[in-house]
């Protein structure tokens, strides 16, 4: 057995546990660059694993993924991301309404969770649990940041780690779902993001700040 | 090959429109591209009419839901650009809020709806319901007001989350397929798979699953309890033209998006699991939008919330199936889409003139409007079901199906709720019609085009109360063949 295929047997075998880590440090982020950054090295993390599927199988298409993955959301998003701070010019703590130790532990509960909603079907679909765990405790996270942060910036974070989760859970599942499929569904990550972009600077224009806790003029 | 050219259009339309910068121009060509889409479409309709599927490629197909909900579609685009032409005149020269934007944006949410509707893989339908909300999230947000930004960003917030569920529907769906054996390429493509269940065993818990994220996410896109809270917001403060299209037209879109993953998992684990939940958000919907009826106090918030209850009237019907119920459940969506954009225009036409939709600021309209209030009041008798208009009918059919099913909890939820919503827009519309003016009476009358529009509406609501025509009903019989 040569030294790739160990390598890339040792990353396929314990990647969910670096997931987790980004999920537990994601929870405990002060700061909206490092979220970013988090953000970031969890794609890079889910890319690797796309590509070390790709090799095992012998698809090229998983390059393709894979590639589409750095570009997109290792390089790019984080990239545009540092720039809209900038432009924003707005305070960078990310202001939450749990503590970081009550968010950690909130985090914890949503990995045991996963393990525990994952059981009954990792057997059945013969996928590795701890991959299926992973994905479920990505997208609970997200839907946890979304709802816990005030900022706006902080939502759309909140939402790029839901799909990453999503995509995990295709790619344990199944390797993925077919070419023209994913890059459709990346083309509309984007423009969804390009789009929240844009509002997020109409809401500081005609509010004067980014706390979308406080939109509460429509009710009932 | 035809199944290009809507979406072609549609597209292409989009780009030509934004780069037209003079507002009656771009008002012109939207109106003959609108045209020109709708020719295309009834073409399609009557090809599928007559030769049954239409398949172009291994990514589009139309049959005869799909022609059912074209129609509809076609017909209330057509209202929507007939009426904007009047409703744009005043907008504004700003970048963002000029016609040109206005109908750019309006194109390319056509062809996102197109898309839901003309797909044949399940994957390309999602990609394009997704699109949906990110096409028309600037419009809703078009007047750029604190109440449309908020309601933009909860719209785009909302349903990219609500999507992102049915996203993960899809995937365990494509799993239960591919584990099962069918090929990773036609494992998505709905009619291989709905031919395919019928010999391959697909993992029952596993397309479950799969149905109860896709009834979350789609059902966001709809507007079921409890996963509306976008829907009210973005309907009142979007402008009149798109709370039509965004009722009349979008959520008929992820209705028939829902219809699709029905068939299939009516298929695999028998009809009585999806129906059942769809029987459950039905009333849901139904029981507290007709509530939350009661005690509106804006115009446009009130038509949303009566949106949900008629999206959950259809559900319902689809939740009871058996031969009356999804018959009168695709007739609701009809009638509903031409009863609602008919209330939508009057609601616009009352904010152009008395420039608030706050019903407690508003009075003796009858007196101020008098050709608008026609419109309401029409529309609002068909809205809450009153005979002749086709609502009646629709209703009827779906009641009598519940009644002739021994469901009596539904049938009674259902009359109750129908009598709260009688009361209720009885209430709201006797107080902004009758009474004491509170504006000065203005010399708006309907301009040729809100005649157009109003007189398309009510006369197509009529006709199909009084006799549903022999074309219009083997239509209906052949989408309800492909449905079940």
């Amino acid at each position: 057995m040569g030294i790739l295929e160990t390598t890339a047997g040792k990353v396929l075998s314990s990647y969910s546990v670096f997931l987790f880590l980004t999920v537990l440090a994601q929870a405990a982020a002060r700061r909206f660059s490092t979220s970013v950054f988090l953000f970031s090295l969890q794609s890079a993390i889910i890319a690797i694993q796309v590509a070390v599927i790709g090799y095992h199988e012998k698809l090229v298409e998983a390059f393709v993924v894979a590639l589409l993955i750095v570009l997109l959301k290792v390089v790019g998003i984080p990239y545009a991301f540092f720039r809209l701070i900038e432009k924003l010019q707005a305070p960078r703590d990310v202001q939450t309404s749990t503590s970081a130790a009550e968010s950690v532990f909130i985090a914890v509960g949503i990995i045991c969770l996963s393990y525990a909603a994952v059981r009954s079907y990792a057997s059945g679909v013969q996928a590795p649990e701890d991959g299926l765990a992973a994905s479920v405790a990505l997208i609970l996270t997200g839907a946890f940041l979304m709802v816990s942060r005030k900022k706006a910036l902080m939502q759309m974070i909140g939402l790029l780690v839901l799909e990453n989760g999503i995509f995990l859970a295709a790619l344990t599942t199944t390797f993925g779902m077919p070419l023209v499929i994913e890059i459709g569904i990346f083309f509309d990550v984007l423009m969804g993001l390009l789009l929240m972009g844009l509002f997020v600077f109409r809401i500081r224009d005609t509010f004067d700040h980014m706390d979308v806790s406080k939109l509460r003029k429509l009710r009932g | 090959m035809i199944l290009l050219w809507p979406l072609g259009i549609a597209i292409l339309g989009a780009g030509v429109l934004f780069c037209l910068a003079n507002p009656k121009a771009a008002t012109r060509v939207a109106l003959v591209l609108g045209a020109a889409e709708a020719v295309v479409l009834v073409d399609i309709a009557w090809q599928v009419y007559h030769h049954g599927v239409l398949t172009f490629g291994n990514y589009l197909r139309a049959d005869g839901l799909t022609s059912f909900f074209l129609i509809n579609l076609a017909l209330t685009t057509g209202l929507v650009l007939i009426y904007a032409s009047g409703y744009m005149h005043e907008a504004s020269e700003d970048r963002f809020f000029s016609p040109r934007w206005f109908y750019a944006l309006v194109f390319l949410f056509l062809f996102t709806m197109l898309g839901v509707c003309l797909s044949s893989n399940l994957g390309l339908l999602w990609i394009m319901m997704e699109g949906t909300t990110l096409a028309s999230a600037l419009l809703v947000g078009f007047y750029n007001t604190e109440g449309a930004v908020e309601a933009g960003w909860k719209y785009l917030v909302v349903c990219t989350v609500g999507i992102a569920f049915a996203l993960f529907g899809t995937i365990v769906l494509y799993l239960a397929a591919v584990r099962a054996g069918i090929s990773p390429a036609t494992a998505l493509d709905w009619a291989s798979l709905t031919d395919a269940v019928s010999h391959v065993v697909l993992d029952p818990h596993l397309v479950k699953l799969a149905f109860v994220f896709v009834i979350v996410g789609y059902g966001t896109k709809i507007g079921f309890v409890p996963m509306h809270s976008w829907l009210p917001d973005a309907h009142a403060e979007a402008p009149a033209p798109i709370s039509a299209l965004l009722s009349a037209v979008l959520l008929n879109c992820a209705l028939y998006a829902l219809l699709r993953y029905d068939a299939i998992v009516s298929r695999v684990v028998g009809p009585a699991f999806a129906h059942r939940l769809l029987l459950i958000f039905g009333v849901l919907s139904i029981v507290v939008a007709g509530l939350l009826i009661l005690m509106q106090r804006d115009l446009k918030r009130l038509l949303a919330y009566s949106s949900i209850e008629h999206l959950g009237i259809a559900a319902i019907g689809i939740g009871l199936g058996g031969p009356l119920g999804l018959y009168g459940a695709l007739l609701h969506t009809f009638n509903h889409s031409m009863a609602k954009s008919l209330l939508f225009f009057g609601a616009g036409n009352v904010r152009h003139n008395c420039g608030t939709v706050r019903m407690d600021r508003l009075g003796g309209l009858a007196r101020v409007l008098p050709q608008t209030t026609g419109i309401l009041a029409l529309g609002g008798l068909a809205i809450v079901g009153l005979p002749p208009f086709s609502l009646f009918i629709s209703e009827f059919a779906i009641l009598s199906e519940a009644f002739s099913q021994s469901r009596y909890l539904v049938s009674a939820l259902f009359l109750v709720t129908l009598s709260i919503v009688f009361g209720g827009f009885l209430h709201h519309f006797l107080g902004i019609i009758c009474g004491e003016p509170k504006h000065a009476p203005a010399a708006a009358r309907l301009s040729p085009s809100e005649w157009i529009v109003g007189g398309v509406a009510v006369a197509c609501l009529l006709l199909l109360g009084i006799h549903i025509p022999h074309l219009f009903n083997t239509m209906l019989q052949q989408a309800v063949a492909v449905a079940r």
